[in-house]
């Protein structure tokens, strides 16, 4: 019997990784690594960096007065820019993957939102929406839809709902394209023999065209969990957190935090928080998800 | 071969990306870092485009002071503060940096003295009502680059066409305002607050000072809780309130308000000295006038002065400290010489800080003249005092909060008990 050959240690992929491995590291696990130890350090206000303070920097952020409305505004940044975009997005999908005439039109306007910057985007809902001389009171006044014209931003509520809805419109096409790639890799054939087997609109769209995307459409939900979460340009450009942190999400408050009231220690702090959020929102999903795969 | 050839060109971009090689200077030349704060639109060009007489600022100092390199940076607004930030906790700080704040610079021993490095010649030439705003514990830590004064202006069309008087006191300012919203229904909008994180402790100080109240009491410790500041904002909450104002002071900046005025759609601005050359670039035609910031009966009224700073940070690693001070020396000399601080001024639409500018703006520009008497009579902002930063933004959440509902009083107090516990 011939003893197995022995393999020569194969170092050429470790070759081929090593330029990303050294780009990821200086650009992204050495500045992780700094803000945890920054979150630990006294930093004074000009920025110039203390010794070690353990925990104090974490117990003066979660003290913060704005803290709590911070957090709770964060969850309904996520949940509702995520969840409404999913929604949308998926229908959209579904509507484009009909055949019609100018299919391939619509689908490259729909990537428009998704393909400009997202500072202008805000920018341009911000003059959409302005009271004194926006776009869309000058359309409801022209059409005789209103008499006077409305104060779109009249409470930082509603300019908050604004936020989320600029976050979902700018978000939708991003799902969208996750779910289409998924909708166009269903053979078209497990959807004629349902035909025949009577199924109708409903039960073909949850028994087969669901499951099938369901892992484009878990990518597109981390993805997005993520993307959301740690989007700065909507909030900031279109209140910069005002009245008085009323309308910041967590990203947003950290910023105004660390470079307008100059706490950096408790902004450094707020990073981390944030980070181990992420990691856990991202890992919760990602292991129900392989659950369910292996399931299936 | 060719995967080789690939592998090793991949590499040698990843690592040239982190290190691309410095410019190069000559052996024995002094190179200075600076960081200048983009002031408008023409900033750039002037110091390192074609500007400056189809010149630059850098090349015509380096031409003009062999053996000094300028590695200029010309940084916005909305930047400078995490780009300085960023730096100091790198251990780099530029060597002469242009921003409005000082105090943390200072306090914190990172700032030379001015006496380190300013002549005596160009230090005499500064305004000493300018200089006493940089001062802690005696020391001079920055000197002024600008300034800028802030009036009331008014449209003088609407003004007329109403039959109104330009209101001096706070009663007289709300019967004014009344006055154009029955006029014009609501069309015109009589007054304007920015209570934005941009400007929103210029409103503070605006109503604060005409009440007699301010940051500060007359022995120069922190009383922005005092009766007279409470009173004064809620004066203007109640403007806003009673639909005299534009509808959203948290999120409308003063760029936006004079927006508005250039559109003829506000009456009344509280607006730096540039804003006639801002409409005109707007393309607005309206007739404007300036007037004293309306105060409450009795209480005088009073300008704002901002005016923003050149400061040097030490090094203590340079080799030659005396020649490097006389190198940051060599640029202010040069920056204030009237031959290109006159363009730099003038160019932006700005107040001069050296007397020896005065003579040649007032002869390009007579109205400017009016203007330096206004900024005679300026209060500034308490910025030689540490806590400033957390003050500024302390007043803007608190005039934020009582926008969205709080007590004004109230929060003026946490913020009080905050900056002096």
């Amino acid at each position: 019997m011939n003893p197995l050959p022995k393999r020569k240690p194969n170092w050429r992929p470790y070759l081929w990784l090593l330029p990303s491995i050294l780009l990821i590291s200086v650009f992204v696990i050495f500045p992780i690594l700094i803000v945890f130890r920054l979150s630990f350090s006294e930093i004074s206000k000009a920025g110039v960096v203390g010794g070690f303070i353990g925990f104090q920097n974490y117990i003066d952020a979660v003290n913060l007065p704005a803290f709590p409305t911070v957090m709770m505004n964060t969850f309904w940044w996520v949940l509702s820019v995520v969840g409404l975009s999913t929604l949308l997005g998926f229908i959209i999908a579904l509507v484009l993957n009909q055949k019609f005439r100018g299919r391939k039109i619509a689908r490259s306007i729909l990537i428009f939102p998704w393909a400009t910057s997202l500072v202008i985007q805000a920018s341009v809902w911000n003059y959409i929406i302005k009271y004194e001389y926006g776009n869309l009171n000058s359309v409801l006044l022209n059409l005789g839809i209103i008499k006077e014209a409305i104060n779109w931003r009249s409470s930082y509520q509603i300019e908050f709902v604004w936020e989320c809805a600029v976050g979902i419109f700018v978000t939708i096409p991003f799902v969208a394209f996750c779910v289409l790639s998924g909708l166009q890799s269903i053979d078209e054939s497990l959807y004629e023999s349902a035909t025949v087997d009577g199924a109708g609109f409903w039960d073909k769209l949850f028994n087969i065209t669901v499951p099938l995307v369901r892992p484009a459409l878990s990518v597109s939900t981390v993805l997005n969990i993520i993307y959301v979460f740690n989007s700065f340009p909507i909030v900031y450009t279109m209140t910069k957190g005002a009245p008085a942190n009323k309308t910041d999400t967590m990203i947003t408050y950290l910023y105004m935090l660390s470079f307008y009231d100059r706490k950096k220690g408790p902004a450094n702090a707020l990073s981390v928080i944030g980070f181990l959020i992420l990691c856990l929102c991202a890992g919760i999903y990602m292991i129900s998800v392989m659950r369910k795969e292996e399931a299936l | 071969m060719k995967k080789i050839a690939a592998f090793v060109l991949s590499l040698s971009l990843a690592l040239g990306l982190a290190a691309a090689p410095a410019p190069a200077a000559e052996a024995g030349d002094i190179t200075l870092d600076v960081i200048i704060c983009q002031y408008g639109p023409n900033t750039n060009d002037w110091f390192l485009g074609t500007g400056m007489n189809g010149t630059n600022f850098v090349d015509k100092f380096e031409a003009e002071n062999p053996g000094i390199k300028l590695n200029l940076d010309v940084v916005s607004w909305n930047d400078v503060y995490t780009e300085v930030d960023t730096r100091i906790a790198n251990h780099n700080a530029p060597d002469i940096l242009n921003i409005d704040v000082f105090a943390n610079y200072a306090n914190e021993g990172l700032l030379l003295p001015v006496s380190d490095y300013c002549p005596e010649e160009l230090f005499a030439d500064y305004f000493p009502s300018f200089i006493d705003q940089s001062v802690i514990d005696d020391t001079v830590w920055a000197v002024p680059d600008l300034a800028s004064a802030r009036a009331l202006f008014y449209n003088v069309d609407i003004f007329e066409e109403v039959g109104v008087e330009v209101p001096t006191t706070w009663a007289e300012l709300r019967d004014v305002s009344q006055a154009i919203v029955d006029y014009y229904e609501g069309e015109v909008y009589p007054w304007g607050i920015d209570m934005t994180t941009d400007e929103g402790q210029a409103a503070f100080a605006y109503y604060t000072w005409g009440n007699g109240g301010g940051f500060v009491d007359e022995n120069g410790e922190w009383a922005v809780n005092s009766p007279e500041n409470a009173e004064a904002i809620q004066f203007a909450l109640d403007l806003v309130a009673d639909g005299y104002t534009n509808p959203n002071p948290a999120t409308q900046t003063r760029y936006d308000l004079q927006d508005m005025f250039a559109a003829g759609k506000l009456a009344m601005v509280i607006a730096p000295n540039q804003l006639p050359t801002y409409v005109a670039d707007k393309g607005g035609e309206i007739n404007m006038a300036t007037a004293n910031i309306p105060a409450n009966e009795g209480k005088a009224s009073s300008s704002v002065g901002v005016m923003d700073r050149v400061m040097a940070f030490r090094d203590d690693e340079a080799p030659d400290q005396a020649a490097r001070n006389e190198a940051i020396g060599k640029f202010l000399t040069f920056f204030y010489n009237p031959e290109n601080y006159v363009g730099w001024v003038s160019m932006e639409g700005f107040l001069p800080a050296v007397n020896s500018a005065v003579e040649a703006l007032v002869e390009a520009d007579p109205s400017f003249e009016a203007w330096l008497d206004v900024l005679g009579g300026c209060q500034f902002y308490p910025t030689a005092k540490a806590e400033w930063d957390q003050v500024k933004q302390g007043v803007i959440k608190a005039e934020q909060s009582a926008l969205a509902g709080g007590d004004i009083q109230a929060e003026l107090d946490a913020l009080q008990a905050e900056i002096t516990k």
